[in-house]
């Protein structure tokens, strides 16, 4: 309980600050700050469940799984929050229409969100599941439309109505596992582990056809083609710090959720369905999202795409069973996809566009960034000294081990693909023509993304089969029935 | 007795939802959102008196004043401030759409084998849910307004619960009660966001929406 408390104090802190406060001046620094100190706090907390131990309270857990998607949720959410702090108070400054309502606002509702988004992994309850799901929904919504434009409350009603009817088929699913335990001669339950206990008595036509619309819903919030149509738009018209964190943290948050009904499925003995099904949507997400990725004209919306891409792979990696690559592939991709967001914002402050044919040369007007955006383009195709390469590699011999060879190939066919589209647009940014600037980049900016691509980096050097070993163990590691 | 109102009232409110299709006027179908919504609270109750379960009755209440109170009004206040009343249909005219509804009644009723738990009493009303949640999909895709698109939303959540109530052992008073909060949450929060497209679009016609499709 009082872990518990620990661990959602912080961000509670943020989102009162953020409504109580009349000062905007301050505020942005005390959200950084408070993120940064979280960092710590949540890993010092999440630490027991490296050693196997699992600290549960009433239906949440922090367990194998729980303990590293909270570690990378924090992580993504303090890079963003000290990228917010730096780049919100500047664009307010220039042009934006923003009121210091709408500001402290945007506090409230990250440090909402950021509870929501902890609630997920950690819900061990598919009932707490759902419901912590929706209200990362109906938390974000709000921070997507933070600069009214036109273009942003279209994409915001796009989020909240596809995602939320979306997560009402999720509900219906939930509806469907809980109905099927009929058969059982427990009492009917919604904890997962008990779920588990009995779930070779469940009704395997109920149980099946729930875990299709969880799948159903959760996909479309996760983003699988061909239910990602929202995806892009949402990405693309929130502030950066927001992106990052609807990209980083909150897809991984409903993978986690779709991985752990595949557990109960595969409890069940339907591990066949959930490779059924699971393998050919992450493949076909992989290819499609490549496919998209080449005819992008928008740096955000491209980084949307990649998004897409990658979650394509970790579907897979949930397809063949693969928790510990599920975790690998997550963090890496979080880590360089939300060094990507931030240099977006920073990008789109430089140049005044995010068009990508308006961009270029942008190693001759800060030779610091364009190298570190060159760097962090060749991270997220998964290029070899970053994280990404290793996991992606891992995947595909993986895929192939378990004997996938048509979604190992698309797997191939796609990372190709996405390869050449990235690097050519991401190519033509930085040593293309030089184009007319709007405003001189702020070198303090960089830090952040560079710190991001360092963890990266190592993450590329340092995965041993011990890591492997430890990923494993850690994946497996739940609360017994 | 008791069971069968349960199927009965079950029934009138897919019917319920199927007229709705076809309806054009805001406030009309609003009215039939609150009907239908009350015959669900309906049937927690009757299912309350029949199982002495105190807090079926809770439930049934709660629901009542949020989903068939307070959700309709507030949606119904927000249409008259924009001085929306009509949504006319946007890629099928009401008519067809209703029609369309009527088949979703026996497209349920056809997948009662696959749908209904063989114990519950009540294997009539997993139709009827079902047929909910394929009406509140229709009217999301054939309206026009952003108000309508809500409507259908709630219709589907309606289904969904009525699936819930009468095909399971009653799942756990805090998750019941978590999701209406969840849906009035959403609903707040979707209005909220209709005020700011009608201001901002001066209409709520998402099929008018079309910036960001590249």
């Amino acid at each position: 309980m009082n872990t518990f408390l620990l661990l959602a104090i912080l961000p509670l802190l943020m989102a009162c600050l953020g409504l109580f406060s009349r000062s905007v001046r301050w505020l942005p620094w005390t959200g950084a700050i408070i993120l940064l100190i979280q960092l710590p706090v949540a890993v010092w907390i999440c630490l027991p469940a490296f050693s196997g131990q699992i600290i549960s309270y009433g239906g949440f857990a922090i367990d194998g799984m729980g303990a590293a998607f909270t570690i990378i949720t924090t992580l993504v959410a303090a890079a963003s929050m000290f990228q917010a702090a730096l780049v919100l108070p500047e664009e307010r400054l220039k042009g934006h229409k923003i009121t210091d309502r709408r500001f402290c606002f945007f506090y409230t509702l990250s440090g909402a969100f950021i509870l929501a988004m902890y609630a997920v992994p950690l819900a061990r309850h598919i009932g707490y599941l759902w419901i912590a799901v929706e209200a990362t929904t109906l938390m974000s919504a709000p921070l997507i439309n933070y600069h009214h434009s036109r273009d942003s409350l279209e994409a915001t009603w796009k989020y909240l109505l596809l995602c939320s009817v979306g997560i009402a088929f999720a509900l219906f699913g939930t509806v469907l596992i809980f109905a099927a335990q009929h058969t059982s001669v427990h009492s009917a339950s919604m904890m997962l582990n008990e779920l588990m206990l009995r779930a070779k008595d469940m009704d395997p036509r109920l149980l099946r056809l729930g875990f299709v619309f969880c799948l159903l819903g959760y996909g479309t919030k996760a983003g699988i083609f061909p239910l990602h149509n929202w995806l892009p738009d949402a990405h693309s018209e929130a502030p950066s710090p927001a992106s990052a964190m609807l990209s980083g943290a909150l897809l991984n948050c409903v993978l986690v959720a779709i991985w752990r009904l595949s557990q109960l499925l595969s409890a069940a003995g339907q591990t066949e369905l959930v490779r059924h099904l699971l393998v050919p949507a992450g493949a076909i997400t992989v290819i499609a999202a490549s496919l998209i990725l080449v005819r992008q004209r928008d740096l955000k919306r491209m980084l949307a795409y990649s998004s897409v891409e990658h979650v394509g792979l970790l579907t897979l990696a949930i397809g063949i069973g693969s928790g510990q690559l599920f975790i690998l592939h997550a963090f890496n991709h979080s880590i360089v996809k939300v060094a990507l967001f931030l240099m977006a914002g920073g990008i789109l402050h430089i140049y005044g566009t995010k068009d990508l044919r308006k961009l270029g040369g942008l190693l001759k007007t800060s030779p610091a960034w364009g190298i570190v955006l060159m760097a962090a383009g060749f991270a997220i195709v998964g290029s070899p000294p970053f994280g990404t390469f290793i996991s992606e590699w891992l995947l595909l011999r993986n895929t192939f081990a378990a004997g996938e060879i048509t979604a190992a190939i698309a797997l191939i066919v796609g990372l190709t693909i996405t390869f050449i589209a990235i690097t050519s647009h991401i190519g033509r940014v930085v040593f293309g023509h030089e184009r007319k600037i709007a405003q001189s980049p702020i070198r303090l900016w960089v830090y952040a993304p560079v710190l991001l691509l360092t963890i990266s980096l190592i993450a590329g050097v340092a995965v041993s089969p011990r890591v492997m070993h430890t990923l494993m163990t850690l994946s497996q590691l739940r609360v017994l029935p | 007795m008791n069971l069968s109102q349960i199927d009965l009232f079950a029934a009138g409110a897919a019917v319920l939802a199927v007229w709705m299709c076809g309806v054009t006027r805001v406030k009309t179908q609003l009215r039939g959102l609150l009907l239908q919504t009350t015959l669900l609270a309906g049937i927690c109750v009757l299912l309350s008196a029949d199982e002495h379960s105190v807090h079926l009755a809770i439930l049934g209440l709660v629901v009542f004043l949020v989903k068939a109170l307070a959700i309709p009004i507030f949606l119904d206040r927000c249409a008259k401030r924009m001085g929306i009343e009509r949504d006319s249909g946007a890629n099928i005219n009401p008519t067809l759409s209703l029609m369309i509804g009527c088949g979703t009644l026996f497209l349920g009723y056809f997948l009662i084998p696959s749908f209904a738990v063989p114990e519950m009493m009540n294997q009539g009303a997993a139709g009827m849910a079902l047929a909910l949640i394929f009406t509140g999909m229709l009217i999301i895709i054939t309206r026009r307004l952003a108000i309508s698109q809500v409507i259908g939303f709630l219709t589907i959540e309606n289904g969904i619960f009525l699936y819930s109530l009468t095909q399971t052992r009653h799942m756990p008073i805090l998750v019941e009660m978590g999701i209406v909060f969840e849906v009035l949450m959403g609903v707040l929060i979707a209005g909220v966001f209709i005020f700011r497209i009608n201001r901002s679009f001066e209409h709520i016609d998402v099929t008018d929406m079309r910036g960001l499709r590249h």
